[in-house]
């Protein structure tokens, strides 16, 4: 069992033991590092319940034992001896270390092995995201696997295949506001903002049909901007890709809301 | 000060110099603009589970959108991201700012440190009036053809500005209103600081100031630091709204180059994230202080929580990039960031343990302030700790604009913020008025404040787990939303209520004021100087300035025979 199984099949151990207290699970995961994103969640969950639940029996506690009643009286302390502030530094540094440290962990070491550990290679998908407002608009390279050439493929609005079990890395830059590239199904989210190219990467493990939303306001419509990501076996992604190519380029792809981009922003840019 | 008793009508309560009327000035500014925030919440709930439906006739369908473009009386998408954005802009800095730092920062501080007035009467008029025409060009938004921003109250370029696709007066004015009430908060806070600095009374150290002071302290501090800087945000985004520049434009957009949207983030949180310990701080002390007060015995490591709260006014200047973990930061800043984020947690959990050391071995008493102040400490125990998934960088990418943080700042914000308001209206308002409220009201007010509260906040924080994201005129368009809708019709309902049971307070209030019982002078057996003086306070305070002895928690001493507390102004017996 690799390091990776066996940290993914004790985070789902975690899991059945203490989901509940959102109740409602988040969408499917379909990535392979989503489960990072759930762990880190869990982990957070479990020990947030216990110091509140602790907190709160304490309080009801003190309501029933120290209400204020004949006979009664408060006892004069100001907590302010050395063994006082002592227990109370402790319990903050008890808190610190055992939820912030352990969670800063998790997060740098999950940033680390994956979500900003980008892929490389000959295997990898590069797609680019060009949201507009209300619609996202996607650039396959094509053929000779660059962007901004002859044999580039733009699908029809709001279209996103990705081949499953492929590392898959988006560069996103809009064409007018802030918008951002949410996947739920992958945990996953990027900002769009005019003047930079963000990038971001994913990889599924199961084929079907799930949505892209945009996570920052961009408008009147923004409730609706929403896109079909089809994750898909290689060989039908591959299928699709030719039949776009067949079709031609797209010179005016439909939009029922707003202006055309007249042109692509930016060309792929190797970065990091 | 001295011509007490030759005031007209005019000068004694509409341009009043005496912090006391002006505290109550911006008391009932906020009081009215928190209603107006609200009812606009109860819009937005009604639009997210009615969706294009009419307003029903006691959300006033019959006269409000009677010129919409989907039909009379019906909530569209544009009015709707109307909606969330003035909610938002009004409820932080027309409600919040105004209560429990306009109104209890003018009434508590001189009183409470034993001065006579604020040390510039004159700054702290102009700062209430700069406040009431910030207001006035607030309101006025509303009467545009096109209609109030829409933009968020973060208000993020490019769509706040004429290439962001929606109409731009509203943003204009939104813009303006803001730099107004900016500048008010900052004449505030320079009075603040220098009546807190140089008014004390003799033997009132540092150390002997009440909490509530130490809370308006700090929070003046942040206030007068970082209200510049979102003003230099707010001037260019008007500049580049009215003048053609375009500081916060880039991309395909742009027709000049050199422009920024990412610019306006940083300087907006560079305010932003202070703001939120802006509004919190004042609440805080409040709520040191009453638990106090109603447990009868000092609070709990007193220097200890004093000295908390300032390593947060420090730490919260450095964290303001965990609300951009998503636009594409370098890692080297977000794991600053976060590391910075996180370090917060040790102040603000030794200080709650101190609050729960107050009540420890207390006499407990569940007047309505106390329960408001024991209710700060559940719903900023969930507002806190929720603030982990938000302030780690894995956890935020999926959680980042979702309904979880909705849920976790309205824990933080609307939560423990009001609800320490509430606690401090509640407790001072004897002194503000001479009258007591209504005590069965109050209590009516408490639980059916309570309980629809964490019943709206906490489903929308599991909202957000299940992936809703924000901002969602109708978020039955996205499959992977339905399985959460049906959470809506509770959190709506509980919001009804919610918005009643604040109605009903308002009732109480103002009942109350008129027609409720006289108040003696210390009706709570409090220790700190405001209760040392008759209601109505006279113009001036004091009829001599107090001399400070003792700190301000002295209750239950032993040395005490016939009462459990001391005024600050005496001696302890020996």
């Amino acid at each position: 069992m690799s390091q990776f199984q066996f940290r993914k099949k004790y985070s789902k151990k975690i899991t059945t033991i203490f989901s509940g207290i959102w109740f409602l699970d988040p969408p499917k995961d379909i990535s392979v590092d989503g489960w990072r994103i759930d762990n880190v969640i869990q982990y957070t969950d479990a020990v947030i319940t216990l110091y509140f639940g602790i907190v709160v029996l304490a309080m009801l506690y003190f309501i029933i034992k120290y209400r204020a009643r004949p006979g009664h009286k408060a006892v004069y302390d100001k907590g302010d001896t050395k063994k006082h502030v002592g227990i109370t530094l402790a319990m903050g540094m008890l808190v610190f270390l055992s939820i912030d440290v352990v969670i800063e962990g998790m997060s740098f070491r999950d940033l680390k092995e994956a979500f900003w550990n980008f892929p490389k290679g000959e295997n990898v998908v590069k797609i680019e995201v060009m949201p507009q407002q209300f619609a996202w608009n996607f650039r396959y390279a094509g053929d000779d696997g660059e962007f901004g050439t002859e044999d580039d493929l733009i699908p029809s609005q709001n279209q996103m295949h990705i081949p499953v079990n492929l590392p898959v890395v988006v560069q996103v830059a809009p064409y007018d506001v802030i918008h951002s590239f949410y996947l739920p199904n992958f945990r996953v989210k990027i900002d769009a903002t005019p003047g930079m190219i963000n990038t971001m990467w994913f990889q599924a493990t199961e084929t079907g049909n799930f949505e892209i939303a945009c996570a920052e306001l961009c408008g009147n419509s923004h409730y609706r901007m929403k896109g079909y990501l089809t994750v898909e076996s290689e060989e039908d992604y591959n299928n699709w890709l030719q039949s776009l190519e067949e079709e031609g380029p797209v010179d005016e792809w439909e939009d029922e809301d707003g202006e055309i981009p007249t042109r692509w922003g930016w060309i792929w840019k190797e970065t990091i | 000060m001295s011509n007490n008793n030759k005031q007209s009508f005019w000068s004694k309560y509409i341009f009043s110099l005496d912090h006391k009327v002006i505290g109550k000035q911006f008391l009932w500014l906020g009081i009215f603009f928190l209603l107006f925030g609200g009812f606009q919440a109860m819009l937005i709930r009604w639009s997210l589970t009615n969706n294009m439906e009419p307003l029903p006739w006691w959300l006033f369908g019959d006269i409000l959108y009677q010129n919409s473009p989907v039909g009379a009386g019906i909530i569209g998408p544009d009015a709707y991201n109307q909606l969330f954005t003035m909610h938002g802009t009004i409820m932080i800095f027309w409600a919040i700012t105004p209560i429990l730092i306009g109104a209890f920062g003018n009434f508590c501080i001189p009183l409470q440190i034993g001065a006579p007035d604020m040390v510039f009467p004159k700054l702290n008029l102009i700062s209430f009036w700069t406040m009431f025409l910030a207001s006035v060009v607030l309101l006025f938004s509303y009467f545009l053809p096109s209609g109030t921003a829409a933009g968020g109250w973060t208000s993020y370029p490019p769509l706040s500005t004429p290439v962001g696709g929606i109409p731009g007066q509203g943003q204009t004015f939104w813009t303006l209103a803001l730099t107004l009430a900016g500048t008010s908060t900052l004449m505030g806070a320079v009075n603040y600081i220098t009546t807190i600095v140089r008014l004390r009374a003799p033997g009132m150290g540092y150390f002997k100031m009440p909490l509530t002071v130490w809370g308006l302290f700090l929070t003046s501090i942040l206030n007068a630091l970082f209200v510049p800087i979102i003003a230099a945000g707010l001037i260019i985004l008007l500049l580049d709204n009215v003048a053609g520049t375009q500081f916060l434009i880039a991309g395909q957009k742009a027709t000049i180059p050199g422009g920024d949207p990412l610019l306006y983030q940083h300087v907006f949180w560079i305010f932003g994230h202070p703001e939120v310990y802006i509004l919190i701080l004042p609440a805080w002390g409040v709520v040191s202080d009453l638990l106090s007060v109603f447990s009868r015995k000092p609070a709990f490591g007193y220097k200890t929580t004093a000295i908390c709260m300032c390593a947060i006014t420090a730490l919260s200047g450095l964290v303001w990039g965990h609300h951009m973990y998503t636009t594409g930061m370098s890692p080297l800043l977000g794991k600053t960031f976060m590391f910075l984020t996180l370090l917060i947690s040790i102040p603000s959990s030794i200080f709650f343990f101190n609050w729960l050391g107050t009540l420890w071995k207390g006499a407990l008493r569940f007047e309505i302030p106390m329960l408001f102040a024991m209710s700060v400490m559940w719903v900023f125990g969930l507002g806190g700790l929720t603030g982990l998934y938000n302030a780690t960088i894995t956890s935020d990418i999926y959680l980042h604009d979702t309904y979880f943080v909705v849920g976790h700042f309205h824990y933080t914000m609307a939560a423990s913020v009001m609800f320490g308001a509430f606690a401090a209206i509640y407790f001072w308002f004897p002194k503000l008025f001479g009258k007591r409220m209504n005590k069965t009201l109050g209590k009516i007010h408490f639980w059916f404040s309570f309980i629809p509260l964490n019943v709206v906040f906490f489903n929308m924080m599991v909202m957000g787990y299940a992936g809703h994201h924000r901002r969602i005129f109708d978020p039955s368009e996205f499959e992977f939303l339905k399985p959460v809708l049906e959470l809506n019709d509770l959190i709506t309902t509980s919001a009804f209520i919610l918005g009643a049971a604040q109605v009903l307070f308002v009732f109480n209030f103002v009942y109350s004021l008129l027609k409720g019982k006289k108040a003696e002078q210390n009706p709570w057996e409090a220790a700190t100087l405001e209760w040392t003086v008759d209601s109505p306070i006279p113009h001036g305070n004091f009829s001599s300035t107090p001399t400070v002895h003792v700190g301000p928690h002295e209750y239950s001493h032993p040395n005490l025979k016939d009462k459990d507390w001391i005024s600050q102004s005496e001696p302890i017996p020996s």
